[in-house]
Formats: structure tokens, C-alpha cells, sequence
């Protein structure tokens, strides 16, 4: 695998406890790239060694193959988890500051923040102070911000938080739209849907260790798998297929109708399940094989609660 | 070094173009006149404080009204010279001759600012008419008991044709050949106008005395006259030197207000440094920052740019005051303030301001951002930086000592204190210092703010990091730490 990012043995120690401990990772050169956990698990930590915000207490990290520099850093964009600009500032000047910081010329700098601004529908607002946008715009001037100097690596600390869903699908876009462009992205979030719909690989953490490292669709692998099947008629399914040797749990129905659900963790294949019931003469009136999702692999993974996945608030 | 520019360019320009610092530009110079001209301002509006003369013996009464009739003039007299000498110095010596020759005070006000819109008219226009400070008043009553409706405001007394509360009552009595002067005002804080009578009524017992051994009155006006002149010279010019005069010790003041220019300036500047870097560390630019820029550099930056805003502040200060100034001798070439202004602001002093606020500031605004970058709140920031505070109010107390003896123990001593070095070197500066005087303190203060600047960069890393909170600092900075673990 050819990796922008190395992680190795990575390990953070704040004065009274360890917020990340012995991780290792690879994030390969072009991705999308993942990294998930509850609150406190060490998301930000991670992120903030990775671009060198901290230095981590043991372990190393190498983008593209040597240690971090201030010359490699200038190849990385960087949105961190609580956001804010200079309020008095217009984008314009944010974007083209920030930008100049990373090393571009001025002109340079000024002819990209117009062109990011007319892209993303702020062409009007670019002298407008940012005191004066909505927090939704002021988190897209950020984030065009921190991706000004055409960056290497972008890494994004919750970049969906906060945001409205066509601003969450216009962001989306935009990771895509970078990926394409043969750069690398790694964001956080605790929006599992995010993770799976875009990430090609992502890293579970759970109280600062590493819980899963690899492609989503070995993550999902992990998640139980079930079907939902509906009969009719009072018929009974658990009687019906104890002897196929499926595992039958009702869900609802106390009468004709019913609502069943089928455990298939041992891998069973759905469709044997269905010539099962067919052949046992279940009157059937809806079949669903379960989609499994990164929600439920996380789980099974982590063994954490299902309500400490959903928060996105502050992060080790 | 790039990143350095384009930090200190962004706080310099987030500061100048902001409204306040514009309000501040502008109403510092005014407040300074304001403080300057305040005493003048308020004693002008002020109405005349009116006093009454119960006396045994009519001479003593009027001793006691031309001691505060020649007060009054003393002091008119005083506020026209400082006036003429700041602005047309050529026509002093005449005016002041008018001045002095006039019958009454307003005849000889009007006299002086005769002769001088007549020698340098440009300065006749705001040429003062000092009020009077004292009236007197005839007296409504006989007795002390007596005054004493007027004297707590229930009745009135006729002065200058106007009904005016009575302020103060003066009773003389002789006693053999003792003399009593007892004062009665409900004004318990000024006793100006006492002393003045105390003295005018003991020239009077005196004038009597020289009589009574025979000597005329004009002998005897000589006698009282009699006074030493005054002449002061400084030893390290040499015995031929001539005497010293304002203008010699024009430095020492200018050093003297420089120094609080400089305090104030560091004190100022050093709380805009505070005050950005937790704006900075709360929404997190300073993590952004930190992708860009080490923590040394994002110091130093801040610093320059809060360093180009104070000499913006000198900048525009000093180009007012020398076009004030320019415009003063254009009215009146013979300017005596400006020459004063040009003598005092020597190279050596200015070089001195400049590597004082330097090294002062630099050394206080790493410490405030240092210690700023460990804070989340202002509240916290002002309780972590309490002692620093303490420490900079220090040498402001030691500023009267200083100018009252440049070379004593305790200020020679306090001037080796790093801290204390860069005011207390300014104002030390025109006192004529041995080199070893000059180069030991000013050494030991480079020295430590390398050490300074060195040590906040590693705070400031730690606390914009995250690393480190004011909660880690006090608990390192507890004496009772690890007693208290112990005992737990």
C-alpha cells in the first residue's frame, strides 16, 4: 500500500490520563479516510499528532514516508473540530491569509480565494465581514480556507458537525471532488452514514485505542446480519424453521399478523432462508434481508451503547 | 521568517483597523491636555472664595488684605510669566515691567498683554486673564458668633457687587506685643489664605519692631526685602560651569515622563497581547496557526505586530506634537517650550526610550502570551497573571525616587532587577551613569529576556497545544503540593 500517512505505535499522555494509546495505521495515498469513535475516545488527539499541532508522547508519524516537517506540513489542510475565524476579517482576506501562511504567493493566494469563492456561491459575500455570516458559511470560508493552498492531505475534525444537510452534501462533494483529484482526505465524524458512504478505509477508536483498522467493507463484516420476515394467517415461523435451524425471534404481532426477525450472524445465506420458508408453507407477506450498517458494526466492535455513537460534541 | 511578517501583519492590521484604536489615537493626547489643563481649568471656574477681616487694630486689617492682595498678584504674576516665557520669551523682560508697575492686578494683566501683542502678536490671542482666587468682603458682623451665619452658608455676603457665600473668616488679636490670627471657614483642607495673612501680619510686626529702633519705613521695607539669591551647579561640569538651569534639567523631567510613556505603553500593549491570544485560543485559530507556523514564531509575530501598533501610537503622537509644535513657533519664533522640547529629547535618550520599550516590552508580552495561551477565560487570565501586574505596578512607585535621587541605594539596587531594569534605566539615563552602571543592568536584562522569550515559547506551545492549563501551572507553582498529596 502506498501511504501518505504512517502512523506507528502512536501514543498521547496529557498530564493525568492517556488519551490515545499504541496506534497504528496507514491512510493510503488518494483516500477517503475515516476515523470514528465516541466522545473522548481520542479522535481529535490523533488528528491534531497527525498534523502536528501536538507532539505525540511516544510512537511516530510520517507523511509520505519521512518525519513531519514544517515543509510537509505546508502540504496538509487542517479544519479543527471547534472552528472559528478572525471575526473582523472579510473570507477574502481569511482565505487569502491562510493560504499565504501555507506558502502561496499573494497573487496567487488572492486569485484563488476568488475563484473558491464564486465556486461555492459566496462571490458576494467575500467582503463582507465574517462577523456578519451565518455559522453554516463561516464554517464553508474554513473550510475553503484550509484547503486554499491545494493541499496533499486534508484533514477535517468533524467537518459534517454543524452543518445543514445541503451544506453536509455540498461538503461531501467537495471531499469527493478532492479524492478524485488524487488528494487524500482523513475526516472525523460520529455520522456513521458519512463514514460509509465516503470512506474507503476508517480506524474505530474506542478509550484511545484501536478498535478496527481497514477497508468499511471488512468493517461491516463484523456487523450481525439478520431478516425481517412478515407472515400471515397466525402462522408460527419459530416452529416452522427450528428444524432448518434458523434462530426466530418475534418482533411484532400477537394475531394473524406477524413480524419476525431472523438471526444470520452464523452466515447463513439469506436466500436459503427463503426456500426455507417456502418450503415450511409460511404465508409470507414481506421478506427483507438486513442491510447491515457501520452503526452496527461499530457496535459489535466496540461494545459500546448506541447513544455514545450518536454525540458530536468535544473529543480528546 | 515569512511566517513571522505575515502574523505581525495580520494583528497589526486587525488593530489599526479597528475603531478603537483610532479613538484611542485620538483621545490620548486629548485626555494628556485635559489632566495638564485640568488644575488651570478648574481653579478658572471656580468662583472667587470670599473672606472677611475682623482685626483689633486697623493696620493689622490692612496687612492682612494686601498679604492676599499680593498673593493674588504673585500668583497672576506667576501664570503671565510662564505663559510669556513659553511663547514670546523676547518680550519678556518688558512686560513683566508693565506687569509690575500696573496699580491693580487687572491694570497690570491688560499692561503685559499690551507689550506683547505688540512684540509678538501671534501670542497675545490666548494671552490668560487669571481669576482672582481670593475676594474680601467687608465684614457683616463684629464677632466671630456673629459670622457664623455666613460662614455656614445660611446668609450671604456683598463682594464685587454680587450676594456670595462667606468662605473664611480672619480674626486678628494682639496680646501684648504677641499677635493671634485665628481662621474660620467650614472649609477644614485650605489654609492658603491663613498663611498668607499669618505671614503679611508678621511683616507687619516686624515693620512695627524695625520702627520702634528708629528706622524709617523705607529701611525697614529694605530689611524685610533683604533675601539670598539662589544659584545651583553641577560638580561634573566642572568648576567653571555655569549654573544650572530649567533647561539642564529638562532631561531628568522628559525621562520622567517617558518612563510612565513607557510603563503605560507596556502595560497597555501587553493586555492587547492578552486579550488576542484567548480570543485566539477559544475558537482555535491558534491550531490552524500551528499547521503553519511553530509556536516561536506565532510569538514573535504577535508580538512585532503589537509592536508596530505602539509605534504607530509614538509615530502619530510624536508628528502631532512636533507639529504643534512647528505651528507654536510659527505664531511665536521665539519659542521658549520648543526649545526647551528640543534640548530635552537628546539622541541618547530617545535610543534610551527605544531599547527600554524593546526589552520591556518584549519581556512583559511574552510573559502575558505565554501566560495567556494557558487561559480559557479573561477571568482566569487576570487571576494567573495577578502577580505579574504587582510586579509591573513596582517600578511605578519607585518613579518619585528615582527622579529625587537617580543614583540612591534602593533605585541603583532595583535597576539590576530584570523587570524593573527598562523603566528604571530611563529614568536613570540623564543622570550621568558610569558605563559599568549602564552595561551591568542593561546585560542582565537582554540576558533574561532571552531566557524569557525561550521559556514562553515552550509555555505558550504547551498551552495553545493544550498541553498545559492555568489549573497545571498553579498546581506546579504550589509550595504546599506535594505536603498536601502527602497529607492526602
Amino acid at each position: 500500500m502506498d501511504a501518505l500517512i504512517e502512523a506507528r505505535g502512536l501514543t498521547k499522555t496529557y498530564a493525568d490520563r492517556r488519551a490515545v494509546e499504541g496506534l497504528t495505521f496507514a491512510v493510503p495515498r488518494g483516500a477517503i479516510y475515516g476515523i470514528l469513535g465516541p466522545n473522548g475516545a481520542g479522535k481529535s488527539s490523533t488528528m491534531r499528532m497527525i498534523v502536528g499541532v501536538i507532539a505525540q508522547t511516544s510512537g511516530e508519524v510520517l507523511f509520505d514516508g519521512a518525519p513531519l516537517t514544517r515543509a510537509a506540513q505546508r502540504r496538509i489542510g487542517f479544519l479543527p473540530e471547534e472552528r472559528g475565524l478572525y471575526r473582523a476579517m472579510t473570507p477574502r482576506a481569511a482565505i487569502v491569509y491562510f493560504a499565504r501562511l501555507k506558502g502561496m504567493k499573494a497573487g496567487a493566494a488572492r486569485r484563488r480565494a476568488k475563484a473558491l469563492l464564486a465556486e461555492h456561491g459566496l462571490a458576494d459575500r467575500g467582503h463582507k465581514r465574517i462577523r456578519t455570516l451565518s455559522k453554516g458559511l463561516a464554517q464553508k470560508v474554513q473550510l475553503l480556507a484550509s484547503i486554499a493552498h491545494e493541499p496533499d492531505l486534508m484533514v477535517l475534525d468533524e467537518p459534517f458537525s454543524g452543518l445543514d444537510p445541503v451544506n453536509q452534501q455540498s461538503l461531501e462533494a467537495m471531499i469527493r471532488a478532492h479524492a478524485a483529484a488524487g488528494k487524500t482526505v482523513v475526516f472525523s465524524t460520529h455520522v456513521m452514514e458519512h463514514a460509509e458512504r465516503m470512506c474507503d478505509r476508517i480506524l474505530l477508536i474506542a478509550k484511545g485505542q484501536m478498535a478496527f483498522e481497514g477497508a468499511v467493507k471488512d468493517a461491516l463484516a463484523h456487523a450481525p446480519r439478520s431478516a425481517v420476515i412478515e407472515t400471515e394467517n397466525g402462522f408460527d415461523l419459530a416452529r416452522a424453521l427450528a428444524p432448518a435451524g434458523f434462530g426466530v425471534a418475534r418482533e411484532i404481532g400477537q394475531g394473524a399478523a406477524a413480524r419476525w426477525r431472523v438471526d444470520l450472524s452464523n452466515g447463513d445465506d439469506p436466500k436459503r432462508l427463503l426456500a426455507a420458508a417456502v418450503q415450511a408453507g409460511a404465508p409470507l407477506t414481506a421478506f427483507e434481508p438486513n442491510r447491515v450498517s457501520l452503526h452496527e458494526a461499530f457496535v459489535a466492535l466496540v461494545g459500546a451503547p448506541a447513544s455514545s455513537l450518536a454525540g458530536g460534541g468535544g473529543d480528546a | 521568517m515569512r511566517e513571522i511578517f505575515l502574523i505581525a501583519r495580520r494583528d497589526y492590521f486587525a488593530y489599526v483597523t479597528a475603531w478603537g484604536f483610532w479613538v484611542s489615537l485620538i483621545t490620548a493626547p486629548l485626555l494628556v491636555a485635559a489632566i495638564g489643563f485640568a488644575p488651570v481649568l478648574l481653579s478658572q471656574a471656580e468662583p472667587p472664595r470670599v473672606l472677611t477681616i475682623l482685626a483689633d487694630h486697623p493696620a493689622d486689617a490692612a496687612a492682612a488684605a494686601r498679604a492676599i492682595d499680593d498673593a493674588e498678584r504673585s500668583d497672576a504674576r506667576a501664570v503671565v510669566l510662564g505663559y510669556i516665557a513659553a511663547t514670546a520669551p523676547r518680550a519678556q523682560e518688558a512686560a513683566l515691567a508693565a506687569f509690575d508697575a500696573a496699580a491693580t492686578q487687572r491694570e497690570a494683566v491688560a499692561a503685559a498683554r499690551d507689550i506683547v501683542a505688540r512684540e509678538a502678536p501671534g501670542a497675545a490671542g490666548a494671552f490668560p486673564t487669571p481669576a482672582p482666587r481670593y475676594l474680601l468682603a467687608d465684614p457683616p458682623a463684629s464677632t466671630p458668633e456673629a459670622l457664623n451665619p455666613y460662614l455656614i452658608g445660611e446668609r450671604t455676603v456683598m463682594a464685587a457687587g454680587e450676594a456670595r457665600p462667606l468662605f473664611g473668616a480672619i480674626v486678628i488679636s494682639r496680646n501684648g506685643e504677641g499677635a493671634q490670627v485665628r481662621y474660620w471657614s467650614a472649609n477644614l483642607a485650605d489654609l492658603s489664605a491663613a498663611n498668607r495673612v499669618v505671614r503679611g501680619v508678621g511683616e507687619a510686626m516686624r515693620a512695627e519692631a524695625l520702627a520702634a529702633l528708629g528706622l524709617s519705613p523705607e529701611e525697614a521695607a529694605a530689611i524685610q526685602a533683604l533675601r539670598p539669591t539662589l544659584q545651583q551647579f553641577d560638580p561634573r561640569q566642572g568648576a567653571a560651569a555655569a549654573a544650572v538651569t530649567n533647561a539642564d534639567r529638562a532631561p531628568l523631567i522628559v525621562a520622567v515622563v517617558l518612563s510612565f510613556v513607557l510603563w503605560a505603553a507596556v502595560f497597555g500593549v501587553a493586555n492587547m497581547l492578552l486579550t488576542s491570544v484567548l480570543e485566539e485560543k477559544s475558537n482555535k485559530i491558534l491550531d490552524t496557526l500551528l499547521t503553519s507556523a511553530s509556536p516561536l514564531q506565532i510569538l514573535i509575530g504577535k508580538l512585532v505586530g503589537v509592536a508596530c501598533v505602539s509605534a504607530t501610537f509614538f509615530l502619530f503622537w510624536g508628528l502631532l506634537g512636533a507639529g504643534i509644535g512647528a505651528l507654536a513657533n510659527r505664531i511665536s519664533p521665539s519659542n521658549a517650550l520648543a526649545e526647551w522640547a528640543v534640548q530635552a529629547l537628546t539622541p541618547e535618550l530617545a535610543a534610551m526610550f527605544l531599547a527600554c520599550f524593546v526589552a520591556g516590552y518584549m519581556m512583559y508580552g511574552a510573559v502575558f502570551l505565554a501566560l495567556g495561551s494557558l487561559c480559557e477565560t479573561n477571568q482566569e487570565a487576570q487571576t494567573l497573571l495577578g502577580p505579574i501586574f504587582l510586579i509591573l505596578t513596582a517600578p511605578i512607585l519607585l518613579l518619585g525616587p528615582a527622579f529625587d535621587n537617580p543614583s540612591s541605594p534602593l533605585v541603583a539596587g532595583a535597576s539590576w532587577f530584570p523587570p524593573f531594569t527598562p523603566f528604571l534605566m530611563m529614568m536613570r539615563a540623564p543622570a550621568g551613569l558610569s558605563w559599568y552602571e549602564v552595561a551591568g543592568p542593561v546585560a542582565l536584562m537582554l540576558a533574561t529576556l532571552v531566557l524569557v522569550l525561550w521559556g514562553a515559547a515552550r509555555v505558550f506551545h504547551a498551552g495553545v497545544a493544550g498541553q498545559s492549563d492555568a489549573a497545571a501551572l498553579r498546581r506546579r507553582l504550589n509550595p504546599f503540593r506535594k505536603r498536601s498529596q502527602k497529607a492526602g
